[in-house]
């Protein structure tokens, strides 16, 4: 293999982009738009918690940025290099980049953001950068990663919201945990935090300094924070707020005003992100150690009666492990088999059958309690429907819903639950969004969001072990597809769908989907028509 | 002794008085809040996505939650002693600051509601009361029962729906315009501007109460020996009213007013979450759900205090409404 490079001339690059619009972008004007709920605090270096993601990416800026059809876009880094043998990533630091607080941005910065905070105290960066063994900072815009072993997936985790770069000089010899950076941000990005009142608005105002020559056009941001989804919706309508990403405007209200004139409703930015509905299996409870009583489940579930009727249309009927979208990377294989496209309750009961599950004098199989993960109504819509689909098979089902640190107790800190309802973020690679569902090392009582299911596979492991250091695409993309078969026959989580997270938005609103990252990205080229 | 300097003896004691009672509602609040499942780490933990069980020890040891309880108990009440109401790690921010900033929009919203819910509430029900069974008395009595009967979030959304979004009147939320960056005067008004829903929405219900209370406290003094002596002296019914019955009638009004602003000062959720009202129920509500203990045994305080507060002064007010209640 060829030494990969890429190098974008960003005078150049924005020279496309302006010249691309040619509408011109207009100056100025004051951006509204909704957070919910409201963000405990502004570490995005601590915390990867959705509603900081809305706010800090303006701040924080990563080394690299994503485009719509997920090319890697230079950022921090204006160009990287990865040596022959993957273990040496070599990035061009950008000049003339300074803080909020006027000190220069460095590769120091970048080699401190990495080994100091995101390593040690970021939720994922520990996985994203677990192959660095140290940064190499020869002069102040070279920054030198090396890897014990090749991670292909490392550069897909380098943007503002997964990675953000932090200034070594105030942070350093302090307790990153404790730090007033968490409720007084100082980053590099297009917007400068003004002022934070508690349960009201985040203010963040243009950052004249801006190394992205004529960027950014608004004067300032506003993230508010509204807590009653009729209330947003109303809000929206009386042009109080524009844009109200993740959910914030709640599908049924965003398909009314779809149909109104001056907003729109769309699904991009989320290819990041990569949000999967799923339901997770206590695989060291009977009879759900058996893999027939878990995929006849999947069987019986009628996917797209999910997304037609609870999510208005919104999602894509899971048929993998994997997301579809990873067929951008050659990683994605279909499972027609266990993920059919319609429902089949006489395979289903054939399986149970086979499983030695079998009806009692009144019919039912076996009860379960199925959890539902607390984040709002249309988990228990589902919930309902999953009761119902299941009856035929002799499955009966009883319902739980929580509140979020009641249920997140007892599915990954007691195991004391036999189906629980949930929803990952499958992210931009695999390795940092899946193998945690199933490698046996995830098995980690007390983390949220890991193998709660306890599925152990040592043939698994090791396909997940050879995957996340094969640097070559087509040999990574077959030990997936292997990936695929296994968790198809085996499925300890049955993935539900793909789900699509709505932005509802002004049509004066332009420029908001410039990134891959949507709603966590840094709204650089967001501009207002007047 | 002095009616005054006995006024100022009666007020040290019943302060003197409410310090135990205090503390009690802070413990036995410590405890009720221990027995909910998970802790702020959980919390903390669940919604950053992923964390490792060191990083949450080390979170717990951070919030000193790897203490015993009764440590945890003693350290804090040996800080609420010292005027310290602690930190809320989830916030990042002093407990003091954050009650503080959330109690100045409850203060404006609760007072706003309280006037207008007593003041109307004491002309409607005099209206009624001395409008006995005329169609006066109906309509208002059929009002006081919509109005208490219909929930709280559906009167605020209609509000909005009407005079937000079809006339255009009033802002639909929040509790002023940020954007316009006013000053003085110009910040008043705008805050008023946006104080108008919400107050009517949580008078309304309040409104129901007072009306219905007032009518038959007018009924019952009217039915007195003074009414009938004063009606003897031959004095006219407005007078007879006003001057006479009024005042005596007030009495329950005030006990019940009382009463209410210790619990309107614990914000009201619905209020706040249907306007995005900035105040105490909203912080409270979020504290109690991420299990910001700190938080909620701040709030706690903050309002057993100011029950405590509140009642020493009804009891002031009933000294002054009626000169024959001695306090003692």
């Amino acid at each position: 293999m060829k030494i990969k490079t890429l190098l974008v001339n960003m005078t150049c690059a924005l020279g496309l982009a302006l010249a691309g619009s040619a509408s011109a972008q207009e100056q100025g004007g004051n951006f509204v738009y909704l957070v919910q709920p409201e963000p405990p605090s502004l570490a995005s270096f601590l915390s990867t918690s959705g509603p900081i993601g809305l706010v800090a990416p303006k701040i924080y800026e990563g080394l690299l940025d994503y485009d719509n059809d997920l090319n890697i876009v230079p950022a921090l880094a204006e160009s990287y290099e990865v040596s022959e043998d993957g273990k040496t990533v070599t990035f061009k630091i950008r000049e003339g980049v300074t803080w909020h607080d006027g000190e220069p941005f460095t590769s120091e910065d970048v080699a401190f953001s990495i080994m100091e905070i995101l390593k040690k105290v970021h939720p994922r960066g520990p996985a994203s950068f677990a192959e660095v063994t140290s940064v190499d900072t020869p002069d102040a815009t070279t920054a030198i990663f090396n890897l014990e072993n090749p991670a292909p997936y490392m550069l897909r985790a380098l943007s503002g919201y997964e990675s953000p770069m932090v200034p070594k000089h105030l942070l350093e010899g302090t307790d990153p945990r404790n730090s007033d950076l968490a409720t007084n941000p100082v980053g590099t990005g297009p917007y400068v935090f003004e002022e934070w009142k508690k349960g009201q608005y985040i203010l963040l105002t243009k950052n004249e300094n801006y190394w992205k020559e004529g960027l950014p056009y608004l004067d300032r941001v506003v993230a508010r924070f509204v807590p009653d989804a009729s209330t947003r919706t109303a809000a929206m309508e009386n042009g109080e707020v524009m844009y109200g990403a993740y959910g914030a405007i709640p599908n049924i209200d965003a398909v009314r005003l779809r149909e109104m004139d001056g907003f729109s409703v769309s699904t991009d930015g989320y290819a990041m992100i990569n949000p999967m509905a799923l339901v997770e299996f206590n695989s060291t409870r009977e009879p759900f150690d058996k893999p027939e009583v878990r995929k006849a489940i999947s069987l019986a579930i009628d996917r797209n009666f999910l997304i037609d009727n609870i999510w208005f249309g919104y999602g894509n009927a899971a048929t993998s492990a994997l997301s579809s979208n990873f067929s951008a990377t050659g990683l994605y294989k279909a499972e027609p088999e266990a993920y059919p496209e319609s429902p089949d309750v006489d395979a289903a009961i054939a399986l149970l059958d086979e499983a030695g599950v079998t009806p009692g004098d009144d019919g039912v199989r076996l009860t379960a309690t199925l959890d539902l993960i607390p984040y709002g109504e249309d988990w228990r819509r589902a919930g309902e429907y999953m009761k119902q689909a299941l009856m035929p098979l002799g499955i009966e089902i009883e319902l739980r819903y929580e509140d979020v640190p009641t249920w997140l107790k007892r599915v990954y800190q007691d195991y004391d639950f036999d189906l629980t309802m949930n929803y990952f973020y499958q992210l931009p690679d695999p390795v940092l969004g899946v193998h945690r569902h199933y490698a046996t090392s995830q098995i980690r009582q007390g983390t949220h969001f890991v193998n709660s299911s306890q599925y152990s596979n040592p043939e698994l492991d090791e396909l997940l072990a050879a995957a996340t250091t094969e640097a070559d695409a087509d040999k990574r993309a077959e030990i997936y597809g292997q990936v695929q078969d296994i968790l198809a026959e085996d499925m300890p989580v049955m993935n539900l769908f793909e789900m699509e997270f709505l932005n509802v938005f002004s049509d004066k609103l332009h420029g908001h989907d410039a990134s891959a990252l949507g709603a966590y990205g840094s709204f650089d080229q967001v501009w207002i028509e007047k | 002794m002095s009616q005054s300097s006995k006024r100022i003896r009666y007020v040290l004691k019943r302060l003197l008085q409410a310090i135990p009672i205090i503390l009690a509602i802070v413990v036995l609040n410590f405890f009720l809040l221990q027995l909910a499942e998970g802790d702020a780490v959980d919390v903390l933990a669940g919604e950053a996505g992923s964390a490792t069980p060191e990083y949450m020890a080390e979170l717990r040891a951070k919030f000193g939650l790897d203490q015993p309880l009764i440590v945890q108990l003693g350290v804090y009440l040996k800080n609420v002693v010292m005027l310290d109401l602690g930190y809320s790690f989830r916030h990042e921010m002093p407990v003091s600051q954050l009650v503080f900033d959330r109690f100045i929009p409850t203060l404006i919203l609760m007072s706003s509601t309280i006037v207008i819910a007593v003041g109307f509430g004491i002309i409607l029900g005099l209206i009624a009361a001395t409008g006995l069974n005329t169609w006066r008395d109906t309509a208002i009595s059929v009002f006081a029962l919509i109005t208490y009967a219909t929930p709280l979030f559906w009167v605020g959304l209609m509000l909005i729906v009407v005079f937000s979004l079809n006339l255009g009147w009033f802002p639909t939320s929040g509790m002023e315009n940020f954007a316009m960056f006013y000053t003085g005067w110009d910040r008043v008004v705008d805050i008023a501007h946006h104080l108008v829903l919400p107050t009517i929405t949580l008078s309304l219900f309040y409104l129901a109460l007072y009306t219905r209370l007032m009518r038959a406290s007018v009924l019952e003094q009217q039915g007195e020996d003074y009414v009938t002596t004063a009606r003897a002296k031959g004095l006219t019914e407005r007078r007879i009213v006003f001057v006479h019955v009024l005042r005596n009638a007030l009495l329950p009004v005030v006990t019940m007013a009382g009463v209410q602003v210790g619990a309107l000062i614990g914000g009201s959720v619905i209020v706040e979450s249907v306007f995005a009202w900035p105040g105490l129920g909203m912080l409270a509500f979020e504290a109690l759900f991420s299990r910001d203990l700190n938080l909620l045994l701040g709030i706690f305080l903050l309002s057993a205090s100011l029950v405590v507060a509140v009642n020493l002064v009804v009891d002031i007010i009933y000294s002054l409404l009626d000169p024959r209640i001695e306090v003692s």
